[in-house]
């Protein structure tokens, strides 16, 4: 490697870094105004137009505040956890492109890569419930391992199922791979069970259930405060994004469907705009969903993940398989993944009836429990014999 | 499914609306407060004779369920004077308004007119003991409420401090609190 | 490293220890001050020790030295969540013992205040149980159905939640002139909240799988822990003292008893929601046949009921709210006694947590819907 080389990967790597903390800021306005929308609520409003700059409040406030660290604490796995989360967070983005070439380094495997690393992210997660020393904090750091490491396998899944369909690892290729056709047309299966998979690794209502805040109180976190809090939560953040991008990438075409017009650094630049709005979508959805479901129990999340997306995913890929291997029209695909998945969810849902069936709650009517005349007091003389006091009426009324 | 996707539409619709809340001190997006509303007592102010419908007759501060108010009568100079027909007028009034829970029983148990929950209703003060609202800040609320409201005293034959045309020699026999003593 | 507190497993040819978790009482969903210990086989509760008193004020024992008008305002803030049905059940107990008749409009206003107070109550538990099952928005949804009720009460009484309204024989004051146009909104609005609210959370699957066939407890056993109200009703028991023992004028109404049947988390979450619909109809059906007339009977200012007690039982938000009274002739009570919904209610979450997971103690905590205020009192 050059000294040239170098220079350029330094500054890509910092500008990826200032980018992405941008986006985390934005993020967080973005998710409490869509919330407050959804609660009828006006979310920030004191700090700038709107609120706009309430992140960087945040950011001086999290960043002046005072760093406890609990006296039980194993104190170094408690202050390496918050890096060992950001780390993995910051190293996927490496490969993942935002446009053509607009990218550190697009890696033949990258679809690898990504998961490999991102799969890092859940010993931070474990470090911090441990080192704090709080029982809430290990539970919760144990709930994520629990969770991200069942949902890893229908994510790695998901993801084969599109490598399979470009035949390759590359995203910048699978993303060349779409300019016709969108994947999400040709897979939506493997964009349900992606997308799920994707809340869950990110632990994201409905699967939020190491920061369960009405459980374990905020879980691996409970015990951090300032600076390192924050790292938590910009890795959190931008997880959140990694997974809208890789959805975009993966099956919304990216930032080639439909084409871009122009060429040269205009059409890149359309691109990249093209990608960022599709990502903000996908985020609006998640954030969509957070505002609407509650949360499942990890038995249930357990189950969710290896009773149905693990069977589904495998189901995905035998369906690809055979779609590629007799060379059938996409469209077959297309219709096999719904039915697939409507069947899914029948025998999934089903299990709750329908709505008449699932009515333990009857109303009877006082006609029918035979209501009694009420008894009220009357005006009569108590059985001591002592007069009823009555004299004077106090002004009723105004 | 269907349960969830329900839900899915239902936060969709509702995302359009407005919001039901309102960014706080926005003058014009306040409730407006009720006519029953009760904030905190005060001392009403008796125009008609220029001075407070109190007597200090201590009826409320017993009736109080959370001992937040004392008084302290005097005699009125202007019953003296004859230009007014209460006899004794409060001379120290005291209210904790921290202490206050707006029960209203003060009111009730008033023989004077002389007591009524307020519109008053913000409680922020900068000392420790800002909320210790004695007579002149009472009486100043009563004024703010009278000038605010269409308030007029309930028996004002009996409680307005105008003397009688007559002259002053036989006063009104006055009741103090006789009626609710215990 | 983690200085876990252990206490030895029934499980002893495993060697494995529980950990001790303290639910409370600084933990976001306890709904006040409850400390639940919790002995924990992983994420499985094995066993469950509730204990209560964090908010004790003593309420009982203030009543001996207030008077009559002034525990009203004690009985505001035992259940504080429904102020009226508390304040109703302290003057019925009294009105009781001195024989008064109340006057019908009187007892009018009562009910459509106290049954709107259920809804408020009841909103405020949809709002809340949506929280603990990890939904974010329902909280916000019932505040907004509850905070018009509560407009509507500031108009009636002068207060929001405090009311010190419902008096000794009668009420304070009576409607305001538009209180009927008022409340006919207000049942619309309403009407389309309790809708609104049940789209979001009643058929949701994943709420379904929270709450269906968690913390089961059958009729039989809820009777004998003393449960009643909505929790009684869910295991299947059709008890409602407006029903079986009715008071007031709850005998002129018709309004429907929502009973469940598997004891479940779900059905006491659904017979709130439906008794929000009655308790709609019932307002309906009072302002109806509400007339003019006298609101407050005959009683000294300072009322002096004479020797003797009274029981009186009602039905609060959370189940029978009943008040002892014990007069010995004087301006204030000899002994007070309240026999609290949610302290009964309360006792049964050591059977219903058997077996449960820790986030189902959350749930099934939350469906018993209890008022620290009213537990500890």
């Amino acid at each position: 490697m050059t000294a040239l080389e170098g220079l350029f990967y330094g500054l890509g790597a910092a500008g990826l870094l200032v980018f992405l903390s941008g986006t985390v800021m934005v993020l967080t306005w973005l998710e409490r105004k869509a919330l407050a929308r959804i609660q009828l609520r006006m979310g920030p409003m004191r700090v700038g137009p709107h609120g706009t700059l309430q992140p960087i409040a945040d950011v001086a406030k999290l960043m002046t505040k005072e760093d406890i660290t609990p006296s039980w604490a194993d104190k170094r796995v408690f202050w390496l956890a918050p890096a060992a989360l950001l780390m993995p967070a910051l190293l996927v983005w490496v490969t993942i492109p935002m446009a053509r070439d607009l990218v550190l380094r697009n890696l033949d495997m990258g679809l690898f890569y990504v998961i490999a690393v991102s799969v890092l992210s859940v010993m931070g997660l474990v470090m911090a419930g441990w080192g704090s020393a709080n029982k809430y904090a290990m539970l919760g750091g144990l709930r994520a391992v629990g969770a991200l490491i069942s949902y890893e396998i229908p994510f790695i899944l998901a993801v084969l199922g599109v490598a399979m369909l470009s035949q390759s690892m590359d995203i910048t290729r699978i993303v060349d791979d779409q300019r016709s056709i969108a994947y999400i047309i040709v897979q939506p299966l493997g964009l349900f069970l992606f997308l799920v998979a994707g809340l869950a690794e990110l632990g994201r209502t409905p699967f939020d259930i190491h920061h369960a805040e009405s459980e374990v109180v905020g879980g691996p976190f409970v015990e951090y405060s300032g600076a390192h809090w924050a790292a938590f939560m910009l890795a959190e953040y931008i997880n959140t994004f990694t997974v809208a991008a890789l959805v975009v990438l993966l099956f919304l075409g990216g930032w080639r469907w439909p084409a871009m017009p122009g060429d040269g650094a205009l059409h890149t630049l359309l691109s990249l705009i093209w990608f960022l709005t599709k990502t903000y979508f996908v985020i609006l959805a998640i954030f969509w969903i957070r505002g609407t479901f509650p949360r499942l129990r990890i038995d249930q999340l357990m189950a969710f993940a290896w009773k149905v997306l693990v069977p589904l995913a495998f189901v995905n890929i035998l369906l690809t398989g055979l779609v590629l291997y007799y060379d059938l029209g996409w469209w077959v695909l297309t219709i096999l993944s719904l039915l697939s998945l409507a069947a899914a969810f029948y025998i999934i849902f089903g299990r709750y009836g329908s709505r008449a069936e699932r009515m333990t709650v009857r109303v009877y009517s006082t006609r029918e429990l035979g209501l009694k005349p009420a008894v009220r007091p009357q005006a009569a003389p108590p059985p001591d014999g002592s007069p009823v006091q009555v004299d004077k009426a106090p002004a009723a009324g105004a | 499914m269907l349960g969830n996707l329900k839900g899915l539409l239902l936060t969709l619709k509702v995302m359009r609306r407005e919001p039901v809340t309102a960014q706080y001190p926005d003058p014009s997006k306040r409730l407006p407060i009720d006519k029953r509303f009760m904030g905190f007592p005060a001392l009403l102010w008796d125009n008609s004779n220029d001075e407070p419908f109190c007597t200090g007759c201590m009826v409320c501060v017993r009736a109080c369920p959370t001992q937040c108010m004392s008084a302290e009568m005097k005699d009125n100079p202007k019953f003296a004077d004859g230009t007014s027909r209460r006899r004794k007028i409060i001379e120290k009034f005291e209210i904790n308004l921290s202490r206050c829970i707006l029960c209203g029983i003060c009111v009730d148990v008033c023989n004077f007119d002389a007591i009524e929950m307020s519109h008053e209703h913000e409680l922020s003060k900068f000392e420790r003991n800002g909320a210790r609202a004695a007579l002149p800040q009472l009486l100043a609320m009563g004024k703010k409420y009278q000038a605010e409201t269409t308030w007029q005293p309930k028996q004002p034959e009996k409680n307005l401090g105008k003397p009688p045309e007559k002259p002053a020699t036989a006063p009104q026999p006055e009741k103090v609190g006789g009626v609710v003593t215990s | 490293m983690v200085n876990i507190q252990t206490q030895a497993s029934n499980q002893d040819s495993l060697q494995a220890v529980d950990m001790m978790l303290n639910l409370g009482p600084q933990h976001p969903s306890t709904h006040g001050v409850f400390r639940l210990v919790l002995w924990l086989d992983g994420e499985r509760i094995v066993r469950a020790e509730p204990h209560i008193g964090y908010l004790h004020r003593g309420s009982e024992k203030l009543c001996e030295r207030e008077d009559y008008t002034q525990i009203i305002t004690l009985f505001d803030r035992l259940d504080y969540v429904a102020n009226l049905n508390g304040e109703l059940a302290f003057c019925m107990a009294a009105e009781k013992l001195m024989g008064l008749e109340v006057p019908d409009r009187a007892w009018y206003v009562r009910s459509i205040l106290c049954e709107l107070n259920r809804i408020a109550s009841h909103m405020l538990f949809y709002g809340v149980y949506g929280l603990d099952t990890g939904a974010m928005t329902p909280i916000l949804y019932g505040f907004r159905e509850r905070e018009r009720i509560v407009l509507l009460f500031e108009a009636v009484t002068g207060a929001r939640m405090m009311h010190n309204f419902i008096r000794v024989g009668g009420v304070k004051q009576d409607l305001p002139e538009d209180f009927v146009q008022r409340v006919n909104k207000l049942t619309d609005e309403l009407k389309r909240g309790i809708e609104e609210c049940d789209q979001l959370l009643t058929n949701s699957e994943l709420f379904l799988a929270r709450t269906k066939g968690v913390g089961s407890i059958d009729g039989p056993t809820a009777r004998d822990y003393g449960c009643t109200g909505p929790v009684l009703r869910a295991s299947g028991v059709k008890e409602d003292v407006r029903v079986s023992e009715p008071y007031g004028i709850y005998d002129r109404f018709e309004f429907g008893i929502p009973v469940g049947s598997n004891g479940d988390c779900w059905d006491r979450y659904y017979i709130r929601v439906e008794e929000m619909r009655q308790s709609l109809s019932i307002i309906e059906q009072a302002v109806k046949q509400m007339e003019p007339g006298p609101i407050q009977a005959k009683v000294r200012r300072i009322a002096r009921p004479p020797k003797g007690e009274a029981y009186v039982r009602t039905e609060s938000p959370r189940g029978d709210f009943a008040v002892f009274l014990v007069s010995d002739g004087g301006d204030k009570p000899y002994r007070v006694k309240v026999r609290a919904p949610s302290f009964a209610n309360l006792q049964s979450i050591t059977h219903m947590l058997r077996d449960a997971y820790i986030a189902d103690a959350v749930v099934i905590l939350g469906s018993i819907d209890i008022i620290l205020g009213e537990v500890d009192r």
